[in-house]
């Protein structure tokens, strides 16, 4: 067989070829999608390159010795998280890439491979950040290891997806062991569960959490997923909790507790994003880049808080979106944990003495859309809405309507908290947008609360086209 | 009129939405006019508030949560069993249901005992099977006429020693075990049952055979109770009905 000779090819193995034509033919591929308009090649480019070279992530890594690899994984805040990281590390002047959101299994990770690399592998970044979702994390470790991984949290979200939580805490363990001392590992150290996991590596962990002067709660809340102690299994306790299970935790039969966590109270952080949870997110951000300070980060707390103040969240997530003059505020609510906290964001934002209230009924402050979907993305099953406590929302709710494949389900939910509440359902999405909005009069608020891929339609309904 | 519902280990077995169940019971008990009492029996409360319920409710769990729940129901095991032979009304799903039987078989062939409510047992199909997950729909001589639905999702297999018994016949989905169409079990005024969903809300017929079983042992059966309105009960089953 005769090739045409071009230089690279000489001193080429195989596996090198087979990767030069994969990438071409992904990037190919990601050129006719977006041409088309029929998807941004997020997955499909990976998908295959994959099924031609199951080594085609670990291959291309590999030949790129001065990236620095970081791994997000967790149950909520993957995103959020990832683009904060990105978005200081560029500031700080480095090349850094991500898997696109919501493209975060295998496929996804070697679609921004194909993205971003030059048809000879070649990666002219500093950083590559890899969101990782609860099932394919022991996956992608065992085909790199990376520089630093990051995790968030663990909740339960889609158990007819993903399995159990404690399933997954114990398959992210046994992986995480596996890596060799050169991964450096934090951790979010108010989820006790983790915390364990974390005591258990001998890499060097560290672990974030908040302030004990932000965890309100004093009795767990129903939305719970490790309460048992891991080491002896007796009933966890808590001196007090942030939400979900995340708290200050200790058991009172053996000695597991709470351990030491950089939560920044002594610094004043300027949080860039409402609702606790996203203390979270940026705490963990910021213990990471603190790793990063002195090597790779030349910044000192203030330019960081500048540059945190700058940050414009991820779309869905606290997205702020003007529609036909009134203020749409998109809150992404996917699980228990997620969607307790979102309606906690609400109260907060609410609460804010800017906030104007509805100017039309004094029984409410401002309009609510809650859209429940079970496609593939959401999880079929949707009994965690019964895990979720609407009571805040319908306390401060002028309208409430409810849309999405199984709106009679929460249509039931909502119902079942408070029949006095008129609630009305719409099967029709853009009918229920459209009804909300006009429910809305101009510069009031109404806040959305999705499914993820509700949020995915509720955003080409607002904006008139699909943008990830 | 007041009723006690018992909720075992609200804290452990609640893994699936089974609160839904809770928030049904106090909701048509309040509709009814009946004020409604939840009592939480998790590993600290005493095993003698059992037979002072007049309901009682447990949900599933995951492995690690049912590991725990088995060592204390050594004790509480034995009061559960007597009230469920005395006829105390119950519905206990999933990891609850696998419990109140005879034993779990693991994949690895290891027993773990039940407390022997219910003359079943459950085996793991093996660690390669598939678990059980879907929408299921089921049809129970105890309701004629209504087709009921809910949310499976479970690895076990459960087979009755009198299939009589059964709960239900399966109309789509698993059930027990995929194999013989049955679903759960009936068995003196307590259900055990793979549906979540949680399977209250949307299967009004099931909560409010509950209620009157456990008003009718507490006040007679001379008591006449208030019917609610189903609509939106029916309407949320029948939309999951017609997608199926």
């Amino acid at each position: 067989m005769i090739l045409v000779w071009i230089p690279a090819y000489a001193g080429m193995t195989a596996n090198k070829i087979m990767n030069f034509f994969l990438i071409l033919l992904g990037k190919l591929i990601i050129k006719i999608s977006q041409l088309f308009k029929i998807g941004s090649g997020s997955t499909w480019p990976g998908h295959i390159a994959l099924i031609f070279n199951d080594k085609f992530i670990e291959d291309v890594v590999n030949r790129n010795k001065n990236l620095k690899i970081i791994v997000i994984a967790g149950t909520n805040g993957k995103t959020t998280s990832t683009a904060l990281l990105k978005f200081l590390l560029e500031k700080s002047g480095h090349k850094v890439f991500t898997n696109s959101e919501g493209a975060n299994l295998l496929n996804g990770v070697a679609s921004s491979i194909i993205k971003n690399s030059n048809v000879f592998s070649k990666l002219d970044f500093d950083f590559a950040i890899f969101e990782s979702d609860e099932f394919n994390l022991p996956l992608l470790l065992k085909k790199i290891s990376p520089d630093k991984i990051l995790i968030l949290n663990l909740f339960r979200d889609q158990l007819d997806r993903y399995g159990e939580v404690n399933t997954i805490a114990l398959k992210w363990l046994e992986s995480l062991k596996t890596l060799t001392n050169k991964t450096e590992i934090f951790i979010n150290g108010d989820d006790p569960q983790l915390y364990f996991i974390g005591s258990k590596l001998s890499q060097k962990v560290q672990y974030f959490g908040v302030e004990t002067s932000l965890m309100e709660l004093k009795n767990i809340p129903h939305d719970v997923d490790s309460i048992f102690c891991p080491v002896c299994l007796s009933l966890l306790h808590y001196h007090q909790l942030s939400f979900a299970h995340l708290g200050d935790f200790y058991c009172s039969n053996c000695q597991f507790k709470r351990g030491e966590v950089v939560d920044f109270s002594d610094i004043k952080i300027n949080y860039p994003m409402s609702g606790l949870y996203n203390v979270y997110n940026t705490n963990a951000v910021l213990l990471l880049l603190k790793s990063l300070v002195g090597s790779v980060i030349p910044v000192k707390t203030g330019i960081q808080n500048k540059w945190l103040s700058e940050f414009t969240p991820v779309f869905g997530r606290q997205e702020e979106i003007i529609y036909k003059n009134r203020k749409v505020f998109i809150l992404l609510s996917k699980n228990p944990a997620g969607f307790n906290q979102s309606i906690q964001t609400v109260n907060e934002i609410i609460k804010k003495p800017s906030f104007v209230p509805l100017s039309v009924t004094s029984k409410g402050k401002a309009n609510f859309l809650i859209i429940l979907n079970n496609r593939i993305p959401d999880g079929l099953d949707v009994s965690w809405i019964w895990d979720v406590d609407f009571k805040p929302i319908l306390d401060v709710a002028g309208n409430v309507y409810v849309s999405g494949d199984r709106v009679y389900d929460l249509n039931l939910r909502l119902k079942y908290e408070n029949d006095a509440k008129n609630i009305m359902t719409f099967e029709n999405l853009t009918d229920a947008v459209e009804s909300i909005v006009n429910k809305t009069k101009e510069g009031e608020r109404l806040f959305i609360l999705p499914t993820y891929s509700a949020m995915l339609e509720v955003r080409k309904i607002l904006l008139g086209r699909k943008l990830l | 009129m007041n009723i006690n519902i018992g909720w075992l280990y609200p804290d452990l077995m609640n893994t699936y939405g089974d609160r839904g169940n809770i928030i049904a019971l106090s909701y048509r008990l309040s509709k009814m006019g009946i004020k409604s009492i939840v009592n939480k029996i998790s590993v600290n409360e005493l095993a003698s508030l059992i037979p002072k319920m007049d309901i009682i409710f447990m949900g599933g769990a995951q492995d690690k949560q049912q590991e725990i729940v088995n060592k204390d129901l050594k004790i509480k095991g034995k009061y559960l069993k007597t009230v469920i032979e005395n006829g105390m009304p119950g519905l206990y799903v999933c990891g609850a249901y696998q419990f109140l039987g005879k034993y779990y078989k693991e994949a690895d062939g290891n027993i773990i005992n039940g407390i022997g409510a219910f003359d079943l047992y459950t085996e793991s199909p093996g660690l390669n099977v598939p678990r059980c997950i879907g929408n299921i729909v089921i049809e129970s001589k105890l309701f004629p006429g209504v087709k009921l639905v809910g949310f499976e999702n479970h690895g076990g297999r459960t087979y009755l020693a009198n299939k009589n018994l059964a709960f239900a016949k399966v109309i789509k989905g698993y059930g027990n075990n995929g194999e013989d169409l049955t679903e759960g079990i009936f068995y003196k005024n307590s259900f055990g049952t793979y549906l979540h969903g949680p399977i209250l809300p949307k299967n009004p017929e099931l909560a409010d055979y509950l209620i009157e079983k456990a008003i009718e042992r507490k006040y007679g059966k001379d008591i006449k109770l208030g019917r609610i309105n189903n609509q939106w009960e029916e309407k949320a089953r029948s939309w999951v009905m017609d997608k199926l």
